[in-house]
């Protein structure tokens, strides 16, 4: 079988209380372009990490070139020619050019002296092959985000790499530079003997550019190297979820000539937020799209004092608020920020579930001298813990040994807990499993069913069809566009995209 | 399969009881006079200054912080509290409220400073060191206070229960009480707690962070200030030399007690009584080190390594996560 160049068969990997891939198999054709693909959870990072030698595989075997291997460490993978690509840059940026790409090789001169010649001519040597018109001299950071992400491809070419890992390459991109990329991609497979593994939520590039596919779900292959030419969208959902896909309606009609309950006037920001207008109705749920780095999530964190708003105003009911902290936007406002970092800003990992469940109700539950015990805040959280099924052996369990989903339901529950009036909810199910996902994603429709105003940010272009009532479109710290969600995905996603787009 | 063993006995406290209890057997076979009257109440002395230190540390490190002025500020607080006495004619409880005001007030100050600027507590309170103590020096021109009212030294040398314990050591383990109750009991108690192990989710989970860093930082204020009077009521005067150059005699016990205890260097975790008796063994070496005559170097390089050994512990302790509560 010397069609391939990488190889993974019956791949398990164990990880305290979950098994992220059982019996995997993963197989790479020679020049070809191959994606791979699964919900998020459904155990493709971890397939990446053992390819670049971040983990070891409990059981099954790596052949490179029908050769077994065992990588133990990313630089045993990379000098075998295994080069990832990541989401986040990993370019130096206040180096030049030249100097990342030569930088785990830099030449020297007599003096043992960097040698600039050298690394400008060598750099210029790999720019040149990709087409790229950069001077090797330019500083990074004075680049655009799409000749960056280039700039990472020919770092992997300069170690002479035979097989690429692309993670979302294409997120920050916009269409124009997203062209170019798949063009360029495309001749490194026909002119340069690389391989290239394509890791994409966006079906549509998925279509465009790849030859074959392999879908994981659960840590189990759905599909094998399956050609994509005997694939369409909804099948590839379905291997991807296990289900077809399925578009929630929430029954509700909101008035849109309703007063405002929330109602964001030219707000323009320390972070560069340009004459932002949004209002939001009450029991709406209202969906912020857009790209990684768009500026939905610090327009939030505006909103919620922590960095400054320049100019404009904040109405609340149609009376001017000034919102200096996230503590007065709670006791003062009742609004709630539930972050799409539940690692960093969400949870206290080191702490147990009581207390992050009640952090947000101390101030309102403490008796006389500040008095406050366990069983006070647990008759408060325990009907909200309840009500979200969140598994834990007990109370007193620390919350970094839950899982995602469990903390997810409790980075939810304390703000249930706090009955806010208004909830941010950012990125609500990133890394969990479908099953919660559901779950979340019902909780949310019958909280704006009861009167909770939602402000929703989600990359997930079916969650936002799900879930929202409107949809404005973000694009650079701006709005761009706003619709009115009729569920329908086609017609939405492709609204949505020319709102990004134009 | 383990859970006929109580909880307590896998706890850090309980192994530092077991050490303190073997210390106590190995200094009372290997020297004269460890177990005498005399003995024991100088040790109740020392440990009850030492208490207060480490929880004056305890409360900072709950932040993820250090407070290096401890020493300075404690030693400054007592020099005024002296001033109040001695020039001023200030009756003694007035005076004692004053300085843990004072105390408090120059906490505010590295509390203050050190959410404001941004910088880490180890330069803020290594700056207000040398301001604290170099002011105090000026202001007092090196002079001690020695004619403090009799009331004030005398209860500094009352011997209580048979003449075995200072009223001192007293005062240090009611403090205890008293923070335990705080840390376990209290919204603010827990506020802090929340601040400090994970200051980004707190703050967006409605706590106002900076705020309750600057109450540890007053905390920390007052209980070394406290530690302040006991040290003055013990040694009978206030010298600006009782806690050595710049306050660093206090340095070494304030970091060994809560690291011994069980506090983690990088927050989010106290223990109270952990400290207590993380003090109490501190105390315990360096008198039976005497005792055993070893020599002052030695004493110190057994301090410095403990302080070490300490150290790799709290590594350990954050890699075999806590699984102990959060307050003890």
């Amino acid at each position: 079988m010397s069609d391939y160049i990488l190889e993974l068969n019956n791949i398990t990997k164990n990880f305290p209380g979950v098994k992220a891939l059982d019996n995997a198999n993963f197989k790479l054709k020679k020049k070809s372009i191959h994606a791979l693909l699964g919900e998020n959870g459904a155990g493709k990072s971890t397939l990446i990490k053992i390819i670049t030698g971040v983990y070891n595989q409990n059981e099954g075997k790596l052949f490179l070139n029908n050769q077994e291997k065992s990588f133990s460490s990313p630089n045993e993978a990379m000098n075998a020619g295994i080069s990832v690509v990541h989401q986040e840059r990993n370019l130096i940026r206040r180096f030049s050019v030249g100097e990342n790409l030569m930088l785990t090789n830099l030449p020297k001169n007599n003096l043992g002296l960097i040698d600039y010649n050298t690394v400008a001519k060598e750099s210029k040597k790999w720019l040149d092959i990709m087409e790229l018109d950069i001077d090797p001299n330019t500083i990074v950071s004075d680049l655009t985000v799409a000749k960056m992400q280039l700039c990472e491809i020919a770092k992997a070419l300069s170690l002479e790499s035979k097989i690429l890992l692309l993670d979302e390459p294409t997120s920050s991109l916009s269409p124009q530079d997203t062209k170019n990329l798949f063009a360029l991609l495309k001749r490194l497979v026909a002119e340069q003997d690389v391989s290239i593994v394509f890791v994409s939520h966006k079906l549509e590039e998925v279509f465009e550019i790849c030859d074959e596919v392999t879908v994981l779900r659960d840590g189990k292959n759905a599909c094998e190297s399956e050609q994509i030419t005997n694939l369409n969208r909804q099948k590839l959902v379905k291997l991807m979820i296990g289900r077809d896909e399925q578009i929630i309606k929430s029954k509700k009609d909101i008035d849109f000539t309703d007063e405002n309950l929330l109602d964001l006037q030219s707000i323009n920001t320390d972070l560069g937020h340009k004459n932002i207008n949004l209002n939001l109705k009450k029991g709406e749920i209202l969906g912020l799209y857009g790209l990684v780095g768009a500026g939905r999530t610090e327009l939030i964190k505006c909103v919620l004092g922590l960095d400054k708003i320049n100019s404009g105003q904040i109405l609340l009911n149609n009376k001017e608020i000034k919102i200096k902290s996230p503590k007065d936007a709670l006791e003062k406002y009742k609004i709630g920020y539930i972050s799409e970092d539940r690692k960093k800003e969400g949870l206290i990992l080191m702490h147990d579930v009581l207390s992050n469940a009640g952090i947000t109700v101390w101030s309102n539950l403490k008796k006389i001298l500040s008095f406050l015990n366990d069983r006070i805040v647990y008759n408060k959280v325990d009907p909200y813990v309840k009500q979200l099924e969140v598994k834990t052996p007990s109370y007193q369990q620390i919350v970094s040994n839950l899982s995602g989903g469990n903390q997810q339901k409790i980075s939810v529950a304390k703000w249930l807990a706090s009955g806010t009036d208004i909830l941010f909810i950012d990125e609500p199910t990133v890394g969990i499993d479908i099953k919660t996902k559901s779950y979340l994603h019902e909780l949310i429709i019958e909280l704006s069913l009861k009167g909770t105003s939602i402000i929703l940010i989600t990359s997930d272009m079916p969650e936002m069809i799900s879930l929202a009532d409107r949809i404005i479109t973000m694009k650079d710290f701006k709005v761009v566009g706003e619709t009115i969600n009729n569920h329908s995905y086609e017609e939405m996603s492709s609204s949505i995209m020319r709102n990004i787009h134009e | 399969m383990n859970n006929k063993i109580p909880n307590f006995v896998k706890t850090n406290q309980f192994g530092l009881l077991i050490l303190v209890i073997v210390f106590i057997c190995i200094f009372s076979f290997s020297t004269d006079g460890f177990t005498s009257r005399f003995n024991i109440y100088a040790l109740s002395r020392v440990v009850a200054l030492d208490i207060m230190i480490g929880l004056a540390m305890m409360v900072v490190i709950l932040t993820g912080g250090l407070n290096l002025s401890l020493g300075a500020l404690g030693v400054s607080a007592a020099m005024f509290g002296g001033w109040c006495m001695e020039s001023m004619g200030i009756p003694i409880s007035l005076t004692i409220i004053l300085v843990l005001a004072f105390g408090s007030f120059l906490g505010w100050i590295n509390g203050f400073v050190t959410v404001r600027t941004g910088v880490h507590s180890f330069i803020v309170t290594l700056a207000t060191m040398s301001i604290y103590f170099g002011f105090m020096t000026l202001l007092t021109e090196a002079e001690a206070f020695r004619k403090l009212p009799e009331a004030f030294t005398d209860f500094g040398s009352l011997k209580l229960f048979n003449k075995y314990i200072s009223p001192l050591l007293i005062i240090s383990v009611l403090t205890c009480f008293v923070l335990y109750y705080i840390f376990k009991y209290t919204d603010i108690g827990r506020k802090l707690i929340a601040a400090g192990a994970n200051p980004d989710a707190a703050e967006l989970s409605g706590i106002s962070v900076d705020r309750m860093f600057i109450y540890c930082h007053m905390l920390s204020g007052f209980l070394a200030a406290l530690a302040g009077i006991m040290l003055t009521a013990r040694i009978g005067a206030a010298i600006p030399s009782m806690a050595g150059h710049l306050g660093f005699d206090w340095l070494l016990p304030a970091f060994l007690a809560p690291v011994l205890g069980g506090t983690l260097l990088s927050g989010g975790k106290v223990t109270v009584f952990g400290t207590m008796l993380g003090a109490i063994l501190v105390t315990l070496i360096n008198n039976g080190l005497y005792l055993i005559d070893v020599g002052e170097f030695w004493v110190r390089f057994f301090l410095g390594i403990i302080l070490l050994g300490a150290v790799l512990l709290d590594r350990a302790r954050e890699y075999f996560t806590v699984k102990n509560s959060i307050v003890s």
